[in-house]
Parts: C-alpha cells; structure tokens; sequence
C-alpha cells in the first residue's frame, strides 16, 4: 500500500513555446523519469510540437457538419440562412498514457504548450496545469523582465511552482 | 463506445491492413465555402461541383487514406521512442487523446503494431488489441500456410476468415 501512496506524484514540467522551443523544465521527482540531457529535451520539445500539429489533422471525422447531420437529421433550425456555423477547433494531442506516466498538455490560447508529466494514478491533472498556468501568467508574463518567447528565469515563478507542487505531492 | 478505423504496420513501418467503421460521408472533408461577391445562395450539391478549374482534381478517398496511415504511423513511431526515452526502455505507449479522438496502440515482440482510433470516452483498448493479435493475426495470418512471412501491400492479411473475425469482433463491442 505504500507504493501506492506514493504513486501519486507529478514528475516533472516542460514549457514549449508557439514555436516549438522548450523554454522551461523542471524535474520535481528525480525517481519518475529517466534522466535525460538538455539537448534531448529540446529534441523532446521540438518533436512534441510537431506531434502535436499532425494529431489535431488526423481526427478520422473529417466532416462534423455531416456528423451532426447523421445523429440529427435536421438542419439546425435556429441558425439563419447563409451564416456558416463555425465548428469546434481541432485540438491536438491532450493526455498520453504509458505504463510508467501519464502526460497532460495543456495548449494555450496563444499556443504555449504545458506538458506535466506525473504518475498514471495522479487525478485531477487538468486542474493542477491550470494552476501552473496561472502561476505562469502572475510571475513570468507579469514580470517586466522576461523577453517573450525566451527561456524562462523567474526566481518567483520557480519558488511558487515549487511550493505548490510539493503541497501536491505530499498529499 | 465508437470505433472509428483500425490499422496494422509491419515491422518495415509499411501498413499492411486498414479498416474503418465510419460513414464514408463523415471522413470526406468538408467541401469549402465558396465567397461570393454577390447575394446568391448556393444549393448544397453546388460546392462539389464547383470546385473551379484552377485547383488539382480532388484525391480519391484511397490516396487520402494512405496519407492518414502514414500520418498515424509518424505519429505512433515519434511517440513510442519518446515515450522509451523517458520511461525507460521496458516503457510501452498505450494510448493518446485530443478532444476530438483516442487513439490505441499495441506493440507486438516481432514489431507488428496495432493501432485504433475510437471517440474519446473509450476505455483502455489495449487488451481488445492483444485479443485481436492472439485470436485473429496469430490464428488467421501467421498460421495461415498460403500468407507470405512478409506481408507487402497487405498480402496475406486480406483473407476472408481475418476480416470477417474483426468485422464480428468490433461490431461486437460497439
């Protein structure tokens, strides 16, 4: 029971920015992951991105109009003539599963990317990378400081991830 | 649950069977508006014939699949060794989803892998793939006397007790 107890771990967080550059990595526990050197990560990085652009295209349903159309005959009433209802965005890649851990990216609005990586047993993970992501916005977009785009060194941004990911792991 | 299309790749990344389960209507793209410069309406027959004499003759269904086999497969292989490299090597990939899609994957020893694509709030697939490797592949392909030990362009895995077997086996669980 005590390796259960423990399982439930967030391992590690990696930043990409819009254009597929790691701008941020932090291991949170050593025992997770293997360990893997800076420029493998940003192959990692730049890999990911790519992934993810191809797994948002490969959706097998390529037509949603006719998808609707097929669960629900008729038309959509309300929707006036002549103005095209704009379907869903195609979103990429959320979680990965492995047998070992579990990955959960978060894709911005302005297409950061936020992979945390944790246990397969860790609940709640979408919650916890909206965290990060605020955490991310208060102490690095906030920070006049940072040049956009660049490698992330925010001391605040570095010791408040620090101090909630370790309240979550020692849950 | 709902299974959208399944695919097999050899150990030479080459994909040697592919089914889907989808209505041939929902994997057609969807045709494009045209713009307009006047106030008509367009009747919904008239974007498929009109797609103008400058774009290039629409691919058939057949070259588009092909496309998403190699898509799936450069996918799958980039996550799989991605995967090994941070989960160490006996770490194994078993699935990924968006918001639109999961995907399944299984590996064999000898390399063969094993995809499907179902909606996303689909189960761990990954035992119905082991299933269909053990009952189906093992059973109607490998000890198949007639099926080549390579199966280039799909030969050997388009016999009728295979597709029938998934065919049953899929529709089963849907």
């Amino acid at each position: 029971m005590l390796e259960t107890r423990l399982s439930a771990t967030v391992f590690a967080l990696i930043i990409i920015n819009k254009a597929g550059g790691l701008i941020y990595n932090k291991t949170f526990h050593e025992a997770g992951l293997n360990k893997i050197s800076t420029n493998d990560l940003l192959v990692l990085a730049g890999t990911f991105h790519g992934v993810h652009a191809i797994t948002a295209r490969l959706n097998p349903i390529k037509n949603p109009a006719a998808a609707a159309g097929i669960t629900a005959p008729a038309p959509n009433p309300a929707a006036p003539p002549g103005i095209l209802t704009r379907p869903e965005p195609q979103s990429g890649l959320e979680v990965l599963e492995s047998e070992n851990f579990r990955l959960q990216c978060f894709n911005t609005m302005t297409g950061t990317k936020f992979l945390l990586f944790t246990d397969t047993a860790q609940a709640n993970v979408d919650v916890t990378i909206r965290r990060v992501y605020e955490l991310y916005a208060d102490y690095v977009m906030k920070n006049p400081f940072y040049q956009l785009e660049m490698p992330v060194r925010c001391d605040m941004f570095d010791r408040k991830l620090l101090s909630y990911i370790r309240e979550i792991n020692s849950r | 649950m709902t299974i959208y299309s399944f695919y097999i790749f050899d150990r030479h990344t080459e994909c040697i069977y592919s089914k889907s389960w989808l209505h041939p209507s929902l994997t057609e793209p969807p045709p494009r508006p045209i713009s307009t410069t006047t106030t008509t309406t367009t009747t919904p027959s008239e974007p498929n014939t009109n797609t103008g004499p400058g774009r290039p003759d629409r691919r058939s269904r057949a070259a588009r699949a092909g496309d998403d086999a190699k898509l799936i497969f450069g996918t799958v292989f980039s996550l799989r060794n991605m995967v090994r490299k941070l989960g160490g090597e006996d770490d194994a990939f078993i699935s990924y989803r968006t918001g639109q899609y999961k995907l399944h994957y299984y590996e064999t020893a000898s390399s063969v892998r094993f995809v499907m694509l179902t909606d996303t709030a689909a189960p761990s697939m990954r035992n119905v793939l082991h299933q269909i490797y053990i009952n189906l592949w093992v059973e109607y392909v490998v000890k198949n006397p007639l099926a080549p030990v390579e199966h280039k362009g799909g030969a050997g895995v388009r016999n009728e007790l295979f597709e029938m077997g998934l065919d049953q086996f899929i529709r089963g669980l849907m």
